[in-house]
Parts: C-alpha cells; structure tokens; sequence
C-alpha cells in the first residue's frame, strides 16, 4: 500500500525534493544490505606470457566450457609472482622449468594430481620426472612447451664475419652499441660472465662482490647498449623487421615469424653455447575457480592440437610425444631435435637458483637498469 | 516548519560525500602506506616490527661514491636519490615547457576570441578523447624508428638513415608528457587571464605604458594565480609519473616512478618502495611549499581578488 501510495504521489507530483531523497537513500541502503544472488560460476584466470593467450593453444577447454579463460599477460616470472603476492587470484600460471621453484617456495602452487589429465601419459617420460616438473616429489609443473633462448640477428645488416665465428659477446660490442637489443632479464649479467669465460653454472649463482663486479663490467655494458630491453616479443619482433636492431636474444618464435615474413635472419648457435628451457602450467593455490577448470585447460595444452600448432607455428618443442606424429615434417625436420631430453643436453638447460640469489640478482638487474644515463 | 540549520553544519554535509570519498580512497591507503614504510620485507613475508631501516637505506652514505652525470652519490643505495633528482628535473623542465606553450594558447583564447569561446575550449579537450595510453603510443608510433618523423624526414630527402636519438630517452618521455599536459594548463590559466578586468588594460595604456609593459606590469601579475596553479597542476604529477617513461622511456628514461613500481613488484620490497613513495611525496610537498613562500602566493592571491 505505501509502495503504490509513494508511487501515485510521485507521478502527480506531489513529492517534496527531502521526501524522494530519504526514499532513494532507503532504496540504496535496502539494495546494499540485500543477500548477493548466487552468481555464474568463477571464471578460470591464468597467468600467461605475451602470445599464449591465443584461443588455438586451448581448443579443447573452450569447446567444453563456451568461453575462454580470463588472461592476465606477464613479461617475465617474477612479474608473475608479484602480481600474485600482492593479491591477484589467478588459478593457473606458465613458470618454466628455471623459475617453477620460486612459486613453490612462496606456497603459492597446489599439487597436480597427473591422473586427472588425459594426455599426461603422453607426455615425454623424460619430461615426466624432470626437474622443475617434480620437486619434493610432487609434481608442481605439467610440462608443456621447450625450445631455445639464443640470438636471432639480421644476416644483411650485422657483419658478415660474425656468421663465422658466432657470438654472444655481439652485446657488449661497442660496435654495435644501439643496435642490440636483450631481453629485459638479469640474465644479461650471466651472459656478459660467460663471454668472460665463466661457466654458465657458476655465473648464474653469483652473489655479493662478484655479482656486482659483474654487474658493472658486463651488466652496464649491455644496458648501454641494447636499444631498448625488451619485454613483448612482437615489440622485438617489428624492431628486428625493421632494421632498428640488428641482433637479439630471442626465442624460436621471433626467429621463426621472422623467417617467415622473408626477413633475412640467422638464429646462432654462439660459442658459448645456447640456452634451452622448458615450461609449463602450474596450478595456484590463489583462485577461486574449480580447479576441474583448471585441468581442463592444462589437459587442453597438453593435447596434441595444441603441440602441432606450437611446432609448426612457432618452432617450439611439445611435450606430448604425439604431436610429433601429427606435425608437418617440414616443421620439424627445421626444428633438427625432436627429442627434448636430447635438446636440453645440446644446450645450456637454465637453472634455478635460490630464492637468496634471485632477490639479489632482481635488486640488481632493476638497479643497473635505473642507472643507465 | 523550516528549521534553520547552522551554516557550517550545512556546508560539511554537502561537502560530506567528497570528504568520506577522501577519507576512504585517499587517507587510509597513505597511512597504511606509512605503515608499511617502518616494516621490513623477509622474503616473501613482511616483518611487522617498526624499524627506520627502510629510511636509512635511502641515505645510507658510502665511502664509494656513485657518478651519474657527472655528479658523485656517496650513498650505499644511491638509485632511489639518483632517480629522485633525474624526475624532478625532468618534471621542472617539463613545467616550464608546458607553461610556456599552454600561456600564449590562454591569452589568445581570453584576448583574441570573441563569441565562440566555448567552441574553443571544447576543441583543445579533444585529445582527452582517447585514452592517455593511445596518446602514448602516437608518441611511440610519432618518434619511432620508422616512425612518422623518420619516414617523413626520409621520403624528403633530409635524412639518409633514420634518427635513433627520438625514441627511448628522457627527452621523449618529456616531449610525451609535455603535449599530455599542456591542454590542463591551458583552463586554469585562461580563467585568470580570462578575469582581468579590461580597464586595467586601458588604464595602463591610457597612463602611457607600451604593450610589452603592459602585460609585465598588469596582465601577467593578474595571471599569475592561474599559472602557478597551472605549473604545481603538472609539476607534482609528471615527477611520479611511470607509463609514459615505461612506454616511450627505456632504461635511460627511468623515473622515481618506474623504481616504485619496480620495488613493489620485481623486487618484492614493498615497504623500501612505500619508503621511497612517502620520501617522494613528503620532497614535492616541500619544493611545492618553498616555491609557494618564495613567490608570496598569499599576497598574490589577495592581490587577484
């Protein structure tokens, strides 16, 4: 009766300005105070680099659910875990094989029970039970993805000479000072140590005086001289194709489309050897979606679909052994290992390092960038 | 019937909403800002006993010094000071160029125009029609490598190989945030200029001034609320800014902004970057305060009126 009272009141107009105010206040307070209707089921959020959030790489978990996953993009792990330190809820998250560690040790992963992916039992057994995949006996990571870090770099503008004789010390070649262009990682620091002829293993757990006298001489160099430190892939990507750097630590990929827009290109296999990595998805124990979503994704990028278009697209290494059989041969006959316990002894497998050591080499990374005049 | 209300009661009730808004959106987050500021990160734990440490790191002196541009830091982690001076002076530049292009557009809209003002001032907010990323990167898009001022430069023959000095520096990140910030400056300047009473103006040449005269003696003294609103509206902004260096900026372009973000994410340290953020903040508020005093706002203000 008031309702219909208030509602006649109002369209005569005979309601003062204080009257329709306490009504729209009391609406307001009742509408705050009301029960949330239950909502539509949480959607999936996944922490992905640059590139894999392409609904091709998950066909299958789009086909069973009608929709995508919510995607947060990264530029490098420990961008990742940040962002989820400081309280971003994601569900599932791309770390690699070098990095997995570091989201164990800040608890933030949850175990992935292998039976409840169908395409786990044609993972590489070699995979299966790598480093990275399982730690403390559980498995952390479902390997997906392997392939390479080196240089890919123009074959027309750089020297003819360096084809002879390839090497990473193209970065700290003043020569080409404002020409390179590194990934935005303290791995450039690593890199300089193993042009001074350290061991890649060595190098990369360095701390205190050493770290900083390596910071200085090889970090400040290659901060200096790369263009710009990347951290998007296609940035780098139009960079190479126009000339404006000549050389680049890249991944298959960039290699690879590269190649594929005519581009003259070389990817180098230095002297001081490539790197190899493999990644993955992880669960977070963050979410607040079914982790049953969260299996369908990771089963999603298991499936051999989704290594035919890693291999053929990208010129990345899968780790389910099927897509091998499915690929174009072509594709992989240009990728030269198909087995991916054979292509990390063939390169550098990057490791992981103490959380003590990646606190200071990413204090020092960020400071040397700071620096840079 | 009608109950009279005291006069300031109605005031802060029709203030209120603004003032609840501030209170939550604004002041809690700044002390609990201060408060992780006396905390401590343990790796990925924070230590919640009150330490200074945070601040101390900030002016921690060093035997060692550190040259940037020439000038020694003899501080342990001199990056935070470093960056500090590079932003304000890059701020300060960035005001005074904004400044000095905002003021004429202000005159000519106040002075010149007559009758379609409004036209005017909506024309000068159409780059607020697109996002201030989309701007940022026209700039990229402007000074790239193949860029628009490259490619131009080229197709007329000026150039033979395109200029890299454009992109990736704090002179574009200054360029950027100039053209971002100059049609703010313009509003609050053409009001003041746009308040001047003409009679003034004709008493001023009337007593024998020249133009040039004129304006030092009358108009831009009248102005000068209006512009100094205007500088302190970009200057306190631009030194925290942290998009614009990221996007146009590279590694040579960094500001205290970018180390902010830096230490709250990459580096896991969120009270040193609350320490560097209130650091920050408590040094504009200073310079801001000085400058205010040194130019006597006060007179000046009540001169205006």
């Amino acid at each position: 009766m008031q309702r219909i009272k208030f509602i006649d009141r109002m369209a005569s107009g005979k309601i003062d300005r204080r009257t329709m105010l306490r009504q729209a206040g009391a609406f307001g307070v009742g509408l705050l105070v009301l029960p949330r209707l239950p909502q539509a089921a949480e959607v999936l959020t996944c922490l992905e680099w640059a590139g894999y959030d392409s609904p091709d790489y998950f066909k299958s978990f789009t086909t069973k659910h009608g929709g995508a996953p919510n995607f947060s993009i990264f530029s490098g792990e420990e961008d990742a875990l940040a962002k989820v330190l400081a309280g971003f809820k994601a569900d599932v998250m791309h770390p690699c094989n070098y990095s997995v560690n570091r989201f164990v040790n800040a608890k933030i992963t949850a175990e992935i029970d292998t039976a409840k992916l169908s395409n786990w039992k044609d993972v590489f057994p070699a995979l299966q039970t790598a480093s990275g995949v399982v730690m403390d006996g559980k498995v952390v990571m479902a390997p997906a993805d392997w392939g390479n870090s080196s240089i890919a770099y123009r074959t027309d503008l750089v020297d003819p000479e360096y084809a002879k004789n390839e090497s990473w010390s193209i970065f700290y070649d003043d020569k080409y000072a404002g020409k390179v262009c590194m990934l935005d990682n303290e791995i450039a620091i690593t890199i300089g140590m193993m042009v001074g002829g350290e061991k890649y293993e060595t190098a990369a757990v360095a701390t205190g005086e050493k770290l900083a006298a390596a910071a200085k001489e090889w970090g400040t160099k290659v901060v200096k001289n790369s263009r710009f430190l990347w951290n998007d892939p296609s940035e780098l990507q139009q960079a190479l194709a126009s000339g404006e750097v000549v050389a680049a630590y890249a991944w298959n990929d960039v290699y690879r489309n590269l190649k594929r827009e005519g581009i003259p290109v070389a990817y180098a296999k230095p002297k001081e050897g490539y790197f190899t990595w493999f990644c993955g998805l992880t669960m977070l124990n963050t979410g607040k979606a079914d982790p049953a979503l969260a299996y369908d994704f990771i089963d999603a990028w298991l499936s051999p679909d989704t290594g035919k278009l890693l291999i053929e697209g990208s010129g990345y290494g899968h780790a389910n052994m099927k897509s091998f059989e499915v690929s174009d041969k072509q594709a992989i006959a240009d990728m030269g290992i198909t087995d991916p316990a054979k292509h990390m002894n063939e390169g550098t497998l990057l490791i992981q390092v103490s959380d003590a050591v990646q606190t200071e080499w990413n204090k020092v990374w960020g400071d040397l960038k700071a620096l840079k005049q | 019937m009608v109950q009279r209300r005291p006069e300031w009661l109605t005031g802060y009730s029709l203030l209120s909403p603004a003032i609840i808004i501030m209170a939550v959106m604004m002041v809690t987050p700044l002390l609990a800002m201060v408060a992780l500021s006396f905390w401590t990160q343990q790796g990925f734990e924070l230590d919640r006993s009150f330490t200074l440490a945070n601040y101390f790191a900030l002016v921690e002196p060093s035997s060692e010094p550190t040259y940037w541009m020439g000038i020694p830091f003899p501080l342990t982690y001199p990056v935070p000071a470093i960056l500090l001076i590079k932003s304000l002076a890059m701020s300060l530049a960035i005001t005074l160029a904004v400044i000095a292009l905002a003021y004429p557009m202000a005159y000519f809209l106040a002075f010149h125009v007559r009758g379609q003002k409004a036209l005017w001032l909506v024309l000068l907010t159409i780059p607020f029609w697109t996002s201030y990323l989309l701007r940022v990167f026209a700039w990229k898009i402007m000074l790239g490598f193949n860029g628009a001022i490259n490619s131009g430069l080229k197709s007329l023959g000026v150039l033979t190989e395109p200029l890299s000095f454009l992109l990736y520096n704090p002179l574009a990140v200054m360029i950027t945030l100039v053209h971002a910030w100059v049609a703010f400056a313009v509003l609050p300047i053409f009001v003041s200029l746009d308040k001047i009473d003409r009679s003034y103006l004709e008493a001023a040449t009337d007593l024998g001034d020249s133009r040039l005269r004129r304006f030092l003696q009358v108009t831009l003294p009248l102005s000068a609320p209006g512009t100094i609103g205007a500088a302190l509206l970009v200057f306190i902004p631009t030194v925290g800014d942290y998009v614009t260096p990221t996007l146009v900026g590279g590694p040579s372009g960094t500001m205290i902004g970018n180390l902010i973000q830096e230490l709250f994410l990459k580096q896991n340290n969120a009270p040193l970057g609350a320490a560097v953020s209130i650091t920050m903040m408590v040094t504009i508020g200073v310079i801001v305060t000085l400058f205010l005093w040194l130019i006597g706002f006060r007179r000046l203000r009540s001169r205006a009126r």
